[in-house]
């Protein structure tokens, strides 16, 4: 009905979204692995309702034009993947990656789901799991009566029982690569998974071919960065208010001309 | 009926345009590189039969405010803001090179760079692709470098150059889509002394306490053209009683 409405109701839709944004950010803080989002904004299309340029009469043309911007909308939520800083936690199967590349999660449908949080540990058969019991890909398995578990940089997996000392290796982790990592689709339980976007995956092993290495003992806590998120969160509750206030004018108006002319 | 009841309404139309203008200009206050727009009244005479007593008001762009953003730090590698004045040429969707500020760029798989609303990057040979990569870092003259998946850590390849520009802003119009093209049609030519710092991005130049006290001032118009209205009715509704009377 009114266009001063509706691109002002744009604005409030927009920051909305992009406080749900900031909010998860914030809950988020100690999630591990946690990569922190950030809303896109792009102004609408725009109304053309007088062409600039245009014969204002046979021999003169207007010096200007008007059109008529539409409003905001919020076309994406960029991951940002920078790395968290890591923390020591001593656990064997606590590993971290720094520099590029994800753990390989076989989900309960088969499929391969990706994830930066290492924090891995054993289920009831000996298997290499994720907190939510979802094995590492390569599968790893730890027989049993071993002693200790050592993780090295490249992820090669060794087990040390008593009756070998030596150690043997178990298996090796590998890591998996996006040419777009923006691209990851997450799907909640610190999990991605692939999407046209992303491209395909590219595996290798740890520290090379420009994937990162991995650390044992330590998890890559959230990238989150708490001050960026609440200076956001001002600028957002009070770009919110003026949007509100925009909405409010226009109503007033259109109140005033309804109240006077009847 | 008088015609200054069509003259007061014209005016009330017009001022409702701008107020929408204001509207959209603060609903951008968070559009990355968004560049705020300015309405103008002009007036414009009815010419007939007589003397032109009527003049119409008619809301036009005044163009758009090209003053710089306010820069935020987001330590994105993708993520380039202009220096001072200049534009990052980018492909529309209509194919013809335009211009933006907004530098929060993103790579697809098959290595091209867009923007976040998805125009492509342009060089000064086409769209800017850049092969598979481990780190990809933008200089301040635009120029891309990566390391190659599969190479050495030190192993930087100068990819190619974002083509920045710096036309006059008095020749740049803004479109449809909220890109900015050249008047003339045409292609800007790449310019030198433009700019970028990496790590950045510039947000929109809308003055908040600005769009306020317009939004108000277009308010107190717009009750006073009704006010107008209101009052050629009064005057209206008088006549037609002293005719009644006599």
């Amino acid at each position: 009905m009114n266009l001063a409405l509706w691109a002002a109701k744009t604005g409030l839709d927009a920051q909305n979204t992009r406080m749900a944004v900031i909010s998860n950010n914030l809950a988020n803080t100690n999630t591990t692995g946690f990569k922190a989002g950030r809303a896109a904004f792009q102004d609408l299309m725009y109304q053309n309702v007088r062409q600039v340029g245009a014969q204002s009469t046979q021999n003169t043309q207007y010096s200007t034009g008007l059109t008529l911007g539409t409003g905001v909308r919020i076309v994406a939520t960029e991951k940002d993947y920078s790395q968290g800083s890591i923390n020591q936690t001593n656990g064997p199967l606590d590993l971290s990656v720094t520099g590029r590349g994800f753990f390989q999660i076989t989900m309960p449908d088969g499929t391969i789901a990706y994830t930066r949080d290492g924090s891995f540990s054993l289920d009831n058969q000996g298997n290499v799991v994720t907190a939510s019991g979802y094995p590492l890909q390569p599968a790893i398995n730890v027989p049993q009566g071993t002693q200790s578990v050592t993780v090295g940089s490249d992820g090669a997996v060794t087990a040390t029982s008593a009756s070998n000392a030596k150690g043997t290796q178990i298996g090796q982790i590998q890591l998996a690569d996006f040419v777009n990592e923006q691209g990851l689709q997450p799907v909640g339980n610190n999990l991605l998974v692939e999407s046209a976007s992303s491209g395909s995956p590219q595996v290798g092993t740890a520290g090379t071919n420009g994937l990162g290495q991995i650390q044992q003992g330590t998890l890559e806590t959230s990238n989150v960065n708490s001050v960026t998120e609440l200076v956001d969160m001002i600028e957002c509750q009070r770009s919110y208010e003026m949007n509100s206030k925009a909405i409010s004018t226009t109503d007033q108006m259109l109140q005033y001309l309804t109240t006077n002319l009847s | 009926m008088d015609r200054g009841l069509y003259v007061a309404m014209t005016g009330a139309k017009q001022i409702m345009q701008a107020q929408a203008v204001n509207n959209h200009n603060i609903a951008n206050l968070s559009t990355t590189g968004y560049r705020a727009d300015e309405v103008a009244f002009d007036s414009s005479p009815i010419y007939g039969p007589g003397y032109a007593t009527r003049v119409n008001a008619v809301a036009g762009d005044a163009g758009t405010d090209f003053s710089s953003g306010v820069m935020q730090s987001t330590g994105g590698n993708l993520d380039i803001a202009i220096n001072g004045s200049g534009f990052i040429a980018v492909r529309g969707s209509d194919g013809q090179e335009a211009y933006t500020r907004a530098g929060d760029l993103r790579i697809t798989p098959t290595g091209a760079v867009l923007t976040a609303s998805g125009q492509p990057v342009l060089t000064n040979s086409g769209p800017l692709v850049i092969p598979p990569s481990t780190t990809v870092s933008i200089g301040s003259d635009g120029t891309v470098s990566v390391v190659p998946q599969g190479s050495a850590p030190f192993a930087v390849t100068q990819v190619d150059r974002i083509k920045l520009v710096n036309p006059s802003t008095k020749d740049l119009q803004k479109g449809d889509d909220g890109l900015l093209r050249l008047k003339s049609g045409g292609k800007a030519k790449q310019d030198d002394s433009v700019s970028v710092t990496s790590g950045m991005l510039e947000g929109s130049n809308v003055n908040p306490a600005q769009s306020l006290i317009n939004m108000i001032e277009l308010q107190r118009l717009y009750e006073f053209q009704i006010k107008s209205m209101n009052s050629t009715d009064t005057n209206e509704q008088s006549a037609e009683r002293m005719m009644q009377s006599s």
